[in-house]
């Protein structure tokens, strides 16, 4: 079908201002957070899954690609139309449709905004805790595609520890409802299959998602370290205390002097790293906690613990920690942010070797990031209207991701492989273990009409899933 | 086919693989070996390595030879079909692939069981969280395939929660892995949360990855008993809404109570409520609890009430196990507010006093563990049933699974299309039990 006739169609189903086809307007949505861009044929803001479901089935019919989108927020190009695809925004699927306060869960529409969900419980002593950097804008149905992680993950888990069910659309058109409010299902755990499936299985359209009940106490430490060493040695020791902090984030030097300079939050411009350290819970429990880390940071040679007075200053103190990105926007037009992951135990000799590939590359690489549970996330600042220089980021970055694989690690802990990691996937993965992945593919998304070149690497991607059939066993259901 | 339904030559190639001393076919070794098994498979083997599971797997798909895998504690139920069937045990497997202390992380082959697990970590003072009935024999394998649970459910979640990777043969006889040995790790599909509790139907289960936790210090038990299910309910949601957090949060129904500890014969429920911390924090709980709290427990006999309360499905099934009609446990899983619901209904599947029934509860999280039994052998197997009357109580949308039926999953799941796909996309021919759910 031409894209003329592509664009009547959507607007037929889901209304004549609902699709997006001038240049300028598409504009917007050939990027997300990551470095990569390409622009869809057309945008479209479904309002009901009936109309997710009609769009998959012209999709289908009519052979265009299709990729959901929240906010655009994600780091991997996860969100990032394939050519000649068409971008499902769920702009407009943005309700939550019901909160349980009595049994602690929400359902949500895809669209709904992390943090919206937490304001909206908040009266209830209620909040949703996945919270990623990005909260204020990214979407749930977004942190599903990726499976989101952020700072208080150490903890709590990530998104799949807090959806219990979801209502998803399968490439067809078919309309199916995995799990439930309950916290598990009858039969396969498919709820826990689709999150993180980066939405190449089905498109989800409502979630069930837990809530958790605020805590008594939260005591927020700011550990003032000389050098970057003696922070990440801490991080470990703190474990190895018994203590499991609700975050326990990172922030260089460099970074925390660049963050300083935009936001104001307080930290200390002379300090070789800091470690942000937040624990919540009974009362008696968390004075016991801060105490016991304090003491360990002492010992460990932090120069100084600080702790927030009270919640302006602990606003303030992660502020800092999650607008820092944004804080590096002001010493280079852009940066390319890693999401590689080490056991808690080898960040000191990872860091280091961060240092040695800026050097090497002649690069800038600050690191901010999720200490507690070895989740780096070094920023290489670089010019994007250089490809020189692109080539060069991506280069250092696969160098420090290798290595995060080679001390027993990953290659994504939270941002997902999307387009920007899927080559490296070998690294973590046999080709066998790849291939019982794409079977699954196959089993929901086989013509490859759901996000296609995400996920897999490019040589099986074209290989494997290009003009195979439907599923046989759906396909025998009808579906 | 040999007399035992297994070919002579499968049996000769089983040998080949396995080694002459891991596969039997003789039909009286196999009864003495599969004790728990109804009725009793033509063929066990005990691979070595996942190398050999999946060459085993590779032979039955030659052959048209279903698989049970097992790691022979669960007492399971075969099915009914008598054609040719093999027990795959996973006990072998039991190479520790990696124990990272200090990242609080650890790799174990399937076959080791939970109490080998928490005795090789408590030594660094951690904690392995998985706590089923007889941990002792209840192997790593096994745990995830079931989704076993137990008391520390309610504190430290479900082990898809703390399960970070999983090395499986699928029913194809592909070796692959999901997940890593890292608490943080998005990469490719979850792969962990398709195989746990998927009872063995797509993948035979070779090893997998855990986060530990820190061991508690001290601990103890309060322990408040109320007259109905009701009023101990009315007590969970107190504690629920208060700050407490505590490890364990249990009901105990006075038939499991009884069964656990035949001198009782008061008819109370009884909560437990088990924390751990300094006597501050203990203070603070004694403090919220109140007046409720009849007992407080410690030292041996709080552990020793634990230990009970993990292994309370395996009192009714002492000696039974072969019985016509065998005790059944089911695993339900529901809203807290349902809860009691669910205990309504478990109520009316007694029949009179015609069926036995016990449960105990996670039920600060909805999960509610019931082992049911016939007392008189006029009345149907409690299964029908119990499965009648939580249909009738909680509805279809109510999570129930049998522990060793041949289909573990009574009320059919609404997802059973997509279950299917994914089946057909790991085990084609259907080789890995399953033939009487799909």
């Amino acid at each position: 079908m031409r894209i003329p006739a592509v664009v009547d169609q959507l607007r037929k189903i889901a209304g004549r201002d609902a699709v997006l086809d001038r240049p300028e307007d598409l504009m917007l949505y050939e990027y997300d957070a990551g470095v990569r861009k390409c622009t869809p044929v057309a945008v479209v803001f479904p309002q009901t899954t009936a109309h997710v479901s009609e769009i998959l089935r012209l999709a289908s019919l009519s052979g265009f690609p299709v990729v959901a989108r929240g906010a655009g927020t994600g780091l991997s190009g996860g969100a990032i139309s394939p050519e000649g695809g068409v971008t499902l925004a769920f702009a407009r699927m943005n309700r939550i449709l019901e909160v349980d306060a009595e049994n602690m869960r929400a359902v949500v529409q895809p669209g709904v905004v992390n943090q919206t969900l937490s304001d909206n419980v908040s009266h209830l002593g209620l909040y949703f805790a996945p919270d990623p950097s990005s909260q204020k804008a990214c979407t749930i149905g977004g942190n599903v595609a990726e499976n989101s992680g952020g700072p208080h993950t150490l903890m709590y888990g990530v998104t799949v520890n807090h959806v219990t069910g979801l209502t998803a659309v399968l490439p067809h058109g078919e309309v199916v409802h995995f799990g439930g409010k309950a916290a598990e299902c009858s039969g396969y755990d498919l709820t826990g299959f689709f999150v993180g499936s980066e939405g190449t299985l089905g498109i989800v359209t409502e979630i069930m998602v837990k809530l958790l009940r605020r805590p008594e106490r939260v005591a927020t430490l700011l550990g003032i370290f000389e050098t970057i060493d003696d922070g990440a040695r801490t991080v470990a020791a703190i474990t190895a205390a018994g203590i499991t902090p609700a975050a326990l984030e990172m922030l260089d030097g460099w970074t925390l002097r660049a963050v300083e300079a935009a936001c104001h939050a307080g930290y200390p411009l002379d300090a070789g790293a800091v470690l942000l350290i937040e624990l919540e819970g009974l009362a008696e429990l968390v004075e016991e906690q801060a105490a016991a880390v304090r003491e360990v940071c002492v010992q460990q040679k932090a120069r100084e613990v600080r702790r927030a007075k009270d919640e302006t200053e602990r606003a303030l103190l992660w502020k800092g920690r999650k607008n820092a990105f944004a804080a590096l926007g002001r010493l280079a037009p852009s940066y390319y942010s890693q999401d590689g992951v080490v056991p808690r135990t080898r960040i000191p000799a990872v860091l280091h070797f961060i240092g040695g590939v800026a050097e090497k590359y002649g690069l800038c690489i600050g690191n901010i990031f999720h200490a507690g549970d070895g989740n780096l996330h070094p920023l290489i600042l670089f010019d994007p209207r250089d490809p020189a220089q692109l080539k060069l980021v991506e280069a250092a970055g696969a160098e420090i991701l290798e290595r995060c694989v080679s001390m027993g690690g990953s290659i994504t802990g939270e941002h997902g492989v999307g387009l920007e990691k899927r080559n490296l996937m070998p690294l973590l993965f046999t080709e066998e273990d790849l291939d019982v992945m794409l079977s699954l593919h196959n089993a929901f998304n086989a013509e490859g009409v759901l996000n296609p070149g995400k996920l897999f690497p490019t040589t099986r991607m074209c290989a494997e899933t290009r003009g195979r059939t439907t599923n046989p066993v759906l396909a025998a259901e009808g579906m | 086919m040999s007399t035992t339904g297994v070919s002579i030559d499968v049996a000769r190639q089983l040998r080949a693989i396995c080694g002459e001393a891991h596969v039997v076919d003789d039909p009286e070794q196999l009864k003495s070996s599969w004790v728990f098994f109804s009725p009793y498979p033509t063929v066990g083997v005990w691979p070595g390595s996942a190398e050999e599971v999946a060459a085993v797997i590779k032979l039955a798909n030659q052959d048209g030879l279903p698989i049970v895998p097992s790691a022979g504690s669960v007492p399971q139920i075969l099915g009914h079909d008598k054609q040719p069937c093999m027990v795959m045990s996973t006990t072998r497997l039991t190479e520790v692939e990696h124990y990272d202390h200090a990242d609080l992380t650890v790799g174990v082959g399937a076959g080791t069981t939970v109490a080998q697990l928490n005795a090789m970590v408590s030594a660094d003072r951690l904690m392995f969280a998985g706590d089923p009935p007889a941990p002792g024999r209840c192997t790593i394998g096994g745990l995830l395939a079931t989704a076993a649970q137990g008391p520390l459910r309610h504190g430290y979640g479900a082990v898809r929660d703390y399960c970070i990777g999983i090395r499986f043969v699928t029913g194809d006889g592909r070796r692959a892995k999901g997940g890593g040995r890292v608490v943080k790790n998005v990469a490719g599909y979850d792969l962990m949360k398709l195989l746990i509790g998927s009872y063995g139907t797509l993948a035979v289960i070779t090893s997998a990855s855990f986060k530990l936790f820190p061991a508690p210090g001290q601990t103890r038990t309060f322990l408040a008993e109320f007259r109905s299910a009701g009023e101990a309910l009315r007590f969970r949601d107190s504690v629920i809404r208060s700050p407490l957090s505590p490890m364990c949060l249990e009901l105990v129904s006075p038939g499991a109570r009884k069964l656990m500890r035949p001198e009782m014969t008061d008819d109370a429920w009884v909560i437990c409520i088990r924390a751990a911390g300094s006597d501050a924090v203990l203070a603070r709980y004694r403090r919220e609890l109140g007046s409720a709290v009849t007992r407080e427990l410690e030292g041996e006999i709080e552990s020793g009430m634990w230990r009970a309360i993990e292994n309370f499905p395996l009192c009714p099934e002492e000696g039974r196990i072969n019985e016509p009609f065998p005790p059944v446990r089911i695993q339900i899983n529901v809203l807290p507010r349902d809860v009691f619901r669910v205990i309504e209904s478990l109520e009316r599947a007694t029949w009179g006093d015609a069926i036995g029934v016990a449960f105990v509860g996670r039920v600060g999280v909805g999960h509610v563990l019931a082992t049911a039994w016939p007392i008189n052998s006029e009345v149907p197997w409690p299964p029908g049933v119990m499965v009648e009357e939580l249909k009738k109580g909680v509805g279809d949308g109510a999570s129930v699974k049998f522990e060793h039926a041949s289909n573990p999953w009574p009320i059919q799941p609404p997802s059973l299309a997509s279950m299917r796909a994914v089946k057909q996309a790991l085990d084609p021919r259907n080789i890995l039990r399953g033939r009487e759910i799909f």
